[in-house]
């Protein structure tokens, strides 16, 4: 199906892509057919018959090949008999739709008076009341009154749980499949499903656990009436109660669109954040969440934030003013003066990351500031990061996307559905890690090599490309260090990289070929398994370079980094080594202590968070930061989109921005700031720094329409699937490479690799992994990664392990103290632990080191 | 389970189609044969094999009326009492079963051994009054007919 076609849809010509349905061809000229089963996004089912409409075809005289005219000139249409659905027709040269006749009109009232028969018009306390598709549409077409009596109604159960997170209003429900059909086409979790037939039918999960899903919400936005809902938000605010906050994510680097709807409550006595909703930007979350993203609100306003600032007093974390706080903390500072360090986490927005820099550089003259967990892996993501207007909507057939050393549903579940998206209109998978992940069902070719090899897959491919002659001419002028890579892979033949990684050689040259073929590739690197992170990204830019896939929209490498603003961290911060011990140590929005990772002995500290994490219960001084909720800013997502978030609640208790406390330490220290708020930080940013150059808040506000246009005030059938996006789509700083002039220079560094002896501990990253923040929602306790070391019951054998006993585990000299956990489907020879605890190894975040494991009582040996 | 106790006959099932999917059907027949209906530890089993997801399987077994999601009777008896059974004395038979079994339709007896069920029409309206009993039909049922076959299979020590 290629070019266009022309329709008539209520006597207005429209021109469309041939197969575009005609629903949706009728939206493009702003005429709405109502639907209920069809959703934009999924495929069309023809269920739930509310889009019947007139269709009918210009007759066509044989002889002549032209349309046949009536007296008076007009074209003759032959009708189809009966109505048709405009969710299953697809449009064709000369077809004549009519959407607003009696007949339709008819139709259309015979459709609602029948849904309605079986539906309890419970609205006035239904969540979906308000925002629902079938009140608007019953509404805009509907009959008005029924002719079967109320009392007459059959009654099903009101309570279905689908799952801890879903609740099923059976009577409600009316059939449309859009939940089973999300679930099947877009999350690719088929564990909803029709039972039963007749008015007996009902959805039914029967996955263990029940809706067993990361992206359960959104069946609850898609469904077009009440029948779904969260256990989270069912009955406790009416939708045009609440004021929708434009947000961003916080948990993951994919930075997904998101609103705060917030209300003012009684029982957190001020605001309360109600729910999250998704917000449409087509090219990062298009109209989706995970359940993450969804339901880990609520640390926000848990009851046990920090409300004041703390200093230590006989031993003890007292309660003290701002005002006497900042005194002591400037006083301790400034006599540090260049010998002060900083450690900031990479959760913290763009602006405070700024001032934390300033503060350390210019008002105390110390370079000894790091971010936590520190990451490798930058340098080349500024280099040869996907290229501005990338976006995985667009990637179809000659589209290449490689997925390497990371889960991509557990650490960036969104980019997971767009990519599996993107598999469906054609573009071509690869797979390549140590253990098996979902993203494997839809990969043309599934590389499957041995832990802590990584690195050496990519010298493989290397060796292919240059072998083969596969270097892309047209890149050749622009690259440096050819000749040194050729000269340095002379070390690796190909036959001893398929023994170490334990890949086929013919496997390895299929990925290298494949890349060299591909129109665009994708390249996602996470760190699972990684022992020599500069070598393995160095090389992956390598593999793109050569081919001449950086530089441009849908080429160069996505980082899955660990957090929503790690990519901001590594631009305004930095990850360097600290010294073992300092005068004064300021951590902000990190918990090394908790997370096992190493910190500066101090001889004073002084934390800054949300909790009082263990990291703060060390501390001298404590002083109470916002969340990203109580205040505006920005965060750098792995795509480098710059994306804006607003307040949506008054600050907690005392607790101030981290931006603001910086500013009231410089002041006292004497620098002359004059931001009064995180914009004025920005519009600072946006002039100084080329990186970020332009991007002021207004530019980061700028928007577009997104098509669909799902949740405008002009849609009555997508109400409450997800909030449009007037708030901004935020802007990409570019890579290096983009620039025109630019040269592309090749990497080499001879990999570390592990012997084949050794055991490895491998940071994993899981989506729900047990955490500070996740802890606060109790709705997906049920949920919740525990902390174990899981390895391979012959591993544990040869470490004369048993499941659940307390193992405690030397890294790099760290001791790590957790239960283990048998599982036979983690491969032999390692130790997959939770991501930040293995950071506790003393090497950063991804770096799994050889490592010893001892059998203890669970005592920590000194 | 089945792929245990049935081995041979899961492969011969397995072996007449193209697509493992296809095999649910015969293999649901298998864990009815089993459990004596549709048990949940079956349906997963039934997945697994057929490498379908067990909420798949579950719509299955919920679409086709002899599925059974419950357990049931060892003997299921249904009998027919849309119109041209009625017409044709039907009320009358179901309220004898009634009598006969102890049991309300949709009841099991407390020996486990018979099911009553009135059902839409099953399609032998030119010998009406008509029920099925397990697989087999039986038309023209008379009270006197019911209660040979009862009486026989009350009898089969099964």
């Amino acid at each position: 199906m290629t070019g266009t076609v022309r329709v008539i849809i209520n006597d207005r010509p429209i021109e469309v892509p041939a197969g575009t349905l005609v629903v949706d061809a009728a939206k493009r000229l702003g005429v709405d057919i109502p639907v209920f089963c069809y959703h934009p996004k999924l495929e069309p089912a023809g269920m739930c018959r509310m889009c019947l409409v007139e269709i009918g075809m210009i007759k066509m005289d044989p002889q002549t090949r032209q349309p046949m005219r009536d007296e008076e000139g007009r074209p003759v249409i032959q009708w189809m008999p009966r109505l048709q659905t405009a969710c299953t027709t697809r449009v064709a040269e000369g077809m004549v739709v009519r959407t607003n006749t009696l007949q339709v009109q008819e139709a259309q009232r015979a459709i609602l008076e029948f849904l309605l028969t079986s539906h309890p018009l419970d609205c006035p306390i239904c969540d979906k009341g308000g925002e629902c598709p079938l009140q608007n549409l019953t509404m805009r077409y509907g009959p008005g009154e029924s002719r079967f009596d109320y009392a007459d109604k059959m009654h099903q159960e009101k309570r279905v749980p689908l799952g801890d997170l879903i609740l099923l209003d059976r009577e409600r429900c009316i059939l449309c499949g859009r939940c089973i059909r999300f679930q099947e086409e877009i999350a690719d979790d088929p564990v909803l499903g029709f039972s039963d037939r007749g008015r007996g039918m009902e959805i039914i999960t029967f996955s263990d656990p029940p809706f067993a899903s990361y992206f359960s919400g959104n069946t609850t936005d898609i469904c077009p009436v009440g029948a779904l809902t969260t256990t989270d938000f069912r009955f406790r605010a009416r939708p045009w109660e609440m004021t929708p906050i434009p947000s961003i994510c916080p948990h993951c680097p994919v930075g997904c669109n998101i609103t705060l709807d917030v209300r003012p409550s009684a029982r957190k006595g001020g605001w309360d954040i109600l729910r999250v909703m998704p917000r449409q930007h087509e090219a990062v979350n298009e109209i989706w969440i995970c359940d993450k993203g969804r339901f880990v609100h609520h640390f926000a306003t848990a009851e046990d934030r920090l409300r004041q600032p703390l200093i230590r007093r006989n031993g003890e974390l007292t309660p003290v003013s701002w005002e006497d706080v900042l005194e002591v903390v400037a006083e301790a500072l400034s006599r540090a003066g260049p010998q002060a360090a900083g450690l900031v986490g990479d959760r913290l927005p763009n602006e405070d990351l700024y001032l934390f820099r300033r503060l350390f550089g210019e008002a105390l003259g110390s370079s000894w500031i790091s971010m936590d967990p520190p990451i490798f892996g930058g340098e080349w993501v500024a280099r040869y990061g996907v290229g501005t207007g990338t976006d995985f909507g667009q990637m179809r057939p000659g589209s290449l996307i490689v997925v390497m050393a990371g889960d991509l549903e557990e650490e960036a579940p969104v980019w997971f559905l767009r990519v599996r998206g993107a598999v469906r209109r054609g573009a071509r998978l690869i797979v390549a890690g140590g253990k098996p992940q979902k993203a494997e069902r839809y990969a043309d070719l599934i590389l499957r090599y041995r832990f802590g090899t990584e690195a050496l897959v990519l010298v493989g491919a290397l060796q292919v490309l240059l072998d083969e002659n596969r270097v892309a001419p047209e890149v050749l002028p622009r690259l440096d260090g050819l000749e040194a890579l050729r000269k340095a892979l002379e070390g690796y033949p190909l036959d001893f990289i398929g023994q170490r990684t334990g890949v086929p050689v013919e496997q390895i040259r299929a990925f290298a070929r494949a890349i060299a073929e591909a129109g665009e590739v994708v390249l996602i690197f996470g760190r699972e398994g990684v022992v020599d992170g500069e070598a393995f990204v160095g090389m992956a830019a390598n593999v793109l370079a050569l081919t001449g896939h950086v530089g441009r929209p849908n080429n160069g490498l996505l980082p899955l980094w660990p957090h929503a603003n790690t990519q901001g961290a590594l631009d305004f911060i930095g990850a360097r080594p600290l010294p073992e011990e300092v005068p004064v140590l300021y951590v902000v929005g990190a918990d090394p202590v908790g997370d096992g990772r190493p910190m500066p002995r101090a001889g004073f500290l002084i934390v800054q968070d949300l909790f009082l994490t263990e990291t703060a219960r060390m501390a001298d001084v404590v002083l109470p930061a916002q969340s990203w909720a109580e205040r505006d800013g920005t965060f750098t997502s792995a795509e480098r989109r710059v994306q804006r978030f607003y307040k949506a609640i008054p600050a907690v208790g005392e607790a101030r921005g981290d931006w603001e406390i910086f500013i009231a330490i410089a002041l006292r220290l004497g620098q002359r700031w004059r931001y009064l708020s995180p914009e004025a930080v920005m519009d600072e940013i946006a002039r100084t720094d080329p990186r970020y150059a332009g991007m002021d808040y207004g530019a980061l506000a700028w928007t577009q329409p997104q098509w669909p246009p799902v949740g405008t005030s002009r849609d009555l059938y997508f109400g409450g699937t997800a909030r449009p996006n007037t708030a901004g789509l935020g802007r990409v700083r570019p890579s290096e490479a983009e620039t025109p002039e630019a040269r592309w220079p090749l990497a080499w560094k001879a990999p570390e690799i592990p012997s084949e002896e050794s055991i490895l501990a491998i940071p994993t990253r899981r989506l729900y992994q047990e955490g500070t923040l996740i802890a606060r929602t109790p709705h997906l306790r049920g949920r919740t990664v525990p902390w174990a070391a899981r390895m391979h019951p012959e591993t544990a054998r040869r470490l004369g392990l048993e499941a659940g006993q307390m193992a405690v585990v030397r890294v790099n000299g760290q001791t790590l103290r957790l239960p283990a956990l048998v599982d036979p489907s983690v491969p032999s020879q390692v130790i997959l632990l939770p991501a930040s605890l293995t950071a506790r190894a003393g090497v950063v975040e991804a770096l799994p080191v050889k490592f010893r494991v001892e059998v203890g009582n669970g005592a920590l040996p000194r | 389970m089945l792929r245990e106790k049935y081995a041979h006959e899961v492969e011969a099932i397995l072996a007449k189609y193209p697509v493992k999917r296809s095999a649910i059907l015969p293999l649901l027949y298998l864990v009815q044969q089993e459990y004596g209906y549709c048990a949940e530890e079956g349906i997963r089993e039934v997945a697994e094999i057929t490498g379908v997801s067990p909420t798949e399987v579950r719509e299955v077994v919920g679409f086709y009326s002899l599925f059974y999601d419950h357990p049931i009777g060892r003997h299921r008896i249904q009998i027919c009492d849309d119109l041209p059974c009625a017409l044709r004395g039907a009320d009358e038979l179901v309220a004898h079963a009634v009598r006969r079994l102890g049991v309300q339709p949709g009841e099991t007896t407390p020996d486990g051994r018979f099911t009553l069920e009135t059902v839409m029409c099953i399609g032998a309206c030119h010998r009406a009054p008509a029920m099925q009993v397990d697989l087999e039909f039986v038309e023209n049922v008379t009270p006197e007919v019911f209660d040979r076959i009862v009486g026989d299979l009350s009898r089969d020590g099964m």
